[in-house]
């Protein structure tokens, strides 16, 4: 039987050492159940305002300085994610969720600007920029896909002339993040890579996470008294890994099965036989070391960190203290414990290898999961490309507290939601419980649909939002490629008010992106439907017209093909004319 | 009086019908809402719902791309009890709208300007139905039914037109003119059934008083009513709403088709799969086609006003960016009033059966698209073809038959001979 150890996750040893020193980064480690492994990076670097405003960058990048100075943006926040963090395994999200994105690409920013006008003239300088600065399709943010959220986001840092700030979002779920959005990131970074944690940081393993996200967040902080202001970038790269996926050698990369007498059996089961196995559930702790799992070796300690205090500590495991870590390296390491032991942080040798080996170990403690606020899980209901509706279940785990949040979606235009069936049902009580609603409709290819709810969930409750949409069929150029594929829709947003966090970062749960599949004319033939379309208007229009400028007459009063054939209407006309010269 | 009795009890059985389909089958009427042949986006009951419910949580219906209805509805339909949870008030004013709509039918054949206007008596003009009989074959058609069933808002406009034609051929010309400007309101094209409505309501007032007004004071008079009527309604409504934006939202919406949603009509196929450089040609293209009969009928029709008007009903089922079978069965409904031009008509069993080939394998084939995946967007826009064929062969067939209809009165001599087209 094992035991738990509460586990502490410790997101205040970062609070703490912010604004001490001007750059700043640490790994933490954390074996999450089923030999996954949660890898969180974060890169801190600081620039004074002042320094900023002359164009003086140090660790701040200059590219991405110059881009904010440009477009005018006051705070900034961009994620690059992939994969779903699976809340029921691996409990809560790193951060309370709030470095984290919804599928594909999210970015968010306040900007300074006299008029709205003007903050989305500066918005699409914005997302032109960071598209070519990051590799990525955020030039294709456009109006449809902009929202200006009213109550999900707050600012972080510190703005004194918040009057003239416009906040606005966008989301590309279409987006594939992969490598070419790694290495801008990387290069963001003071030791780009090639020191520190960020050498261990590769685009093979880091896009071949069961998650993954990267952020970027920029944003001034003050003093107490409002002077000697610092604008702080924030990278940070969240990852789960799974370990014994991570471990297959690159050239060998088939997971093959092991020869049965390598499998430990499950020898309860009838069919258990010499060559049939059903294996047993594992239950040591698998050994890795870095090297294995990120396919690179740690080159020593970024020059630029601290020689000591909080910020040497850049690499940190978060384990029971009963399993077995050891260093590999040829420098000089420091080993420190933290909280009770369950946290192990190395200060890293500069210039040499560090690595950390974790050897297979059965273990008799283990470390209890903080349970998230929220669990979230949104789905498309209903069949056909006609219509459908989206169900949306939110449930509070918590046995005491209530939660109030707020729920922003962001639908595209294409998918034109019904208010009127938007229900919300709580499995507990049969109060309403949506407290506020802020509701911007679409308009056809202009601006997608902007829905914000402020809602409450009593103690261990389950939430329920439905509401019916429609799919509008597009013009057949508006259609992706792979039309049949299906769309996008980005992630819903939610936002925890109360129990909300201590700091100004607040407390975000998003759901998954899903997938919406519109009907689809024949791509193959817009000539046919022009020709086949304009044919029956021509025989209606034809047909009428013929009838309103003809007259009629007697059958026997016309001369007709009938009677000599072509002969016949050529000695008609021929007579016809002669008549008319002999009168004329 | 056994006339009377009659009337009754058609009606009464026609309600009575309605009210037990919508109570029998509660999930009926949000079934046939959802059907596309039935509700198009500018005349669906759900975007209602959603304008109304918008309306009454004070966010503009208009700043959006779902509601494009008239914003006089929506205080209409917002002291209606909620739908969903309370039908019966809806359910009943779809009810007495048909009943409205049938008794203006009657009218109309009461009035018999459709054999026998002033300047043309037809030489067959005995051969009639009852306006009971007309007003059953409305009532008991099924697309009628249907229609009312789904309450989309193009049986209020099918109302109205009805009426504006009662109206008219009864010679009462400011009823005439307030019933057309409702139309025209909530529906823009019936707008365009000015000009023979107006000749309607002045052939049945020179009847009436036995003297001919100035046809040119008549018109001028009952154009600046018409204008007088529409702006009013207009200015109402911006004072409802507050802003003028309901004009893009509404009229635009009809006139530019930004919502490609399928229907049986042709410009919504046309147009998803139009270049997008040649988009606004053909938009232009398309409304002039329609706009081009008016004028075309009204001169070359002038004896007889009424059928002009049918004619063009029948050419807004099938030529106008949303039509539904609402408009389908209006025209259907109006063409009995013209029985004596039946044994005219060539391609009869053509057309009727094209119509039913249509309706039967309309649904299914939109199930083969939207549902099943076993079919593509072509087998729906082939029947929507097809059904559109039927209603212009009707059309161009009712037209011979009237200009024949003429010509045995002009000629009598030729009648019942072969005759050509020069």
């Amino acid at each position: 039987m094992r035991s738990f150890l509460p586990l502490l996750f410790f997101n205040y040893l970062i609070a703490f050492a912010s604004a001490a020193s001007d750059y700043y980064e640490r790994l933490l480690l954390r074996p999450l159940p089923r030999s996954a492994l949660l890898a969180s990076f974060n890169f801190r670097s600081n620039e004074s305002s002042a320094s900023f405003d002359q164009q003086h960058f140090r660790y701040f990048p200059r590219s991405l300085g110059q881009i904010l100075q440009h477009a005018g943006t006051k705070e900034l926040h961009l994620r690059f994610s992939l994969g779903r963090w699976d809340a029921e395994s691996w409990g809560q999200q790193p951060w309370d969720g709030a470095r984290e994105g919804g599928t594909g690409v999210e970015l968010w920013a306040w900007l300074e600007a006299l008029s709205e006008e003007e903050a989305f003239a500066r918005w699409l300088t914005l997302t032109n920029a960071l598209s070519g600065l990051f590799c990525a399709s955020l030039n294709f943010i456009d109006a449809t896909k902009t929202i200006r959220p009213v109550m999900s986001f707050q600012p972080e840092g510190d703005h004194h002339n918040s009057s003239s700030l416009h906040l606005l979002h966008g989301t590309l779920p279409h987006e594939v993040v992969c490598t070419e959005n790694l290495t801008p990131f990387l290069k963001l970074l003071p030791c780009k890579g090639k020191a520190g944690i960020s050498s261990l940081l590769d685009g093979h393993k880091l896009f071949d996470a069961s998650w993954q996200t990267m952020a970027i967040d920029v944003r001034p902080i003050c003093g107490q008294d409002g002077t000697h202001c610092v604008l702080e970038m924030e990278q940070t790269v969240d990852m789960v890994l799974d370990i014994d996926r991570s471990k297959r050698p690159r050239d060998n990369p088939i997971p093959r099965p092991l020869p049965i007498e390598e499998i430990a059996c499950d020898t309860s089961k009838h069919y258990n036989a010499e060559d049939t196995c059903y294996p047993l559930d594992k239950s040591a702790e698998p050994p890795w070391n870095l090297t294995d799992i990120f396919g690179r070796s740690l080159k020593g300690a970024c020059p630029l960190t601290d020689e000591d205090g909080e910020g040497a500590k850049t690499v940190c495991i978060n384990t029971p203290p009963e399993r077995i870590i050891q260093a590999n390296t040829t420098g000089q390491y420091v080993e420190t414990r933290l909280a009770s032991d369950t946290v192990r942080c190395y200060k890293l040798p500069t210039g040499a290898d560090f690595d950390i080996d974790l050897p297979e170990q059965q273990m008799t403690t283990g470390l209890v999961l903080a349970s998230p606020p929220l669990f979230a899980a949104r789905s498309i209901n209903g069949h056909g490309q006609e219509r459908g509706s989206i169900q949306a279940v939110i449930r509070n785990p918590s046995f005491t507290d209530s939660v109030e949040f707020v729920y922003l979606e962001s639908l595209p235009w294409f998918m034109k939601p019904y208010l009127h069936t938007l229900q919300a049902r709580v499995d507990t009580s049969p109060s309403n419980p949506i407290k506020e609603t802020y509701y911007r409709p679409a308009v056809d290819r202009h601006r997608g649909t902007h829905l914000e709810l402020c809602m409450a969930i009593p103690p261990a409750s389950t939430l329920t939002l439905t509401y019916d949409f429609e799919k509008a069929i597009l013009r057949y150029t508006e259609y992706p490629p792979d039309a049949n594929r299906g769309f996008d829709v980005a992630p819903a947003v939610i936002r925890l008010l109360s129990p909300g966090s201590s700091g100004k970062q607040g407390v975000y749960v998003r759901t998954t992106s899903l997938l919406l599949p519109l009907p689809t004319p024949d791509f193959s033939m817009p000539y046919n439907v022009i020709i086949l379309t304009s044919t029956v208007m021509a025989l209606g229009f034809g047909n009428i017209f013929n009838l309103l400028v003809r007259r009629f007459v007697g059958a026997d009063e016309v001369q007709t093909m009938g009677a000599g054939g072509l002969q016949g209407v050529l000695r008609g006309r021929i007579t016809r004319l002669r008549a008319k010269f002999t009168t004329g | 009086m056994a006339f009377d009795q009659q009337k009754v009890l058609l009606f009464g059985v026609a309600a009575a019908v309605r009210l037990l389909l919508f109570t029998a089958f509660p999930s009926l009427p949000n079934l046939l809402t959802g059907r596309v042949e039935i509700s198009t986006p500018v005349t669906s009951f759900k975007r209602l719902q959603e304008g109304v419910f918008l309306y009454t949580h004070n966010v503009s219906p208009y700043d959006g791309g779902v509601f494009h209805q008239a914003p006089l509805l929506l205080p209409l339909f917002s002291l209606l009890p909620n739908p969903a949870f309370h039908p019966f008030a809806t359910n009943l004013l779809y009810t007495v709208v048909d009943l409205l709509g049938a008794n203006a039918l009657m009218q109309i054949a009461e009035s018999w300007q459709s054999a026998a206007p002033r300047l043309f008596k037809s030489s067959r003009k005995d051969l009639r139905w009852s306006s009971i009989a007309i007003g059953a074959g409305f009532l008991f058609n099924p697309f009628t039914i249907t229609t009312c069933i789904a309450r989309p808002t193009s049986a209020l406009t099918n109302l109205f037109i009805l009426i504006s034609m009662a109206k008219a051929s009864q010679g009462a010309g400011a009823t005439f003119v307030l019933a057309l400007s409702f139309a025209s309101y909530l529906a823009m094209h019936p707008i365009l059934l000015f000009p023979p409505l107006l000749l309607l309501c002045y052939d049945a007032r020179a009847t009436k008083t036995k003297s001919t007004p100035p046809l040119l004071t008549f018109a001028v008079v009952h154009v600046l009513a018409l204008a007088a009527a529409l702006g009013g309604l207009l200015y109402l409504s911006a004072l409802l709403m507050g802003s003028w934006e309901f004009l893009a939202a509404t009229y635009g919406v009809r006139l530019l088709l930004p919502d490609l949603t399928p229907n049986v009509g042709l410009w919504w196929y046309f147009f998803t799969e139009m270049f997008d450089s040649f988009r606004e040609f053909f938009l232009g293209v398309f409304w002039l086609h329609v706009v081009s009969y008016v004028p075309g009928l009204t001169i070359r029709l002038r004896k007889q006003p009424l059928f002009v008007a049918t004619t063009l009903t029948g050419i807004f089922a099938v030529f106008t960016p949303y039509p539904s079978i609402a408009d389908g069965t209006l025209y259907l409904s109006l063409v009995p009033l013209f029985r004596h031009l039946f044994p005219l008509m060539r391609y009869t069993f053509l057309a009727s059966s094209t119509i039913l080939y249509a309706s039967f394998i309309g649904p299914a084939f939109y199930y083969l698209w939207i549902y099943a995946g076993s079919g593509n967007a072509n087998f729906f826009y082939a029947i929507t073809l097809v059904w559109s064929l039927g209603l212009s062969v009707i059309v161009g067939d009712s037209l011979y038959a009237a200009l024949r209809d003429e010509l045995d009165v002009e000629r009598p001599e030729l009648r019942g001979k072969e005759v050509k087209r020069i």
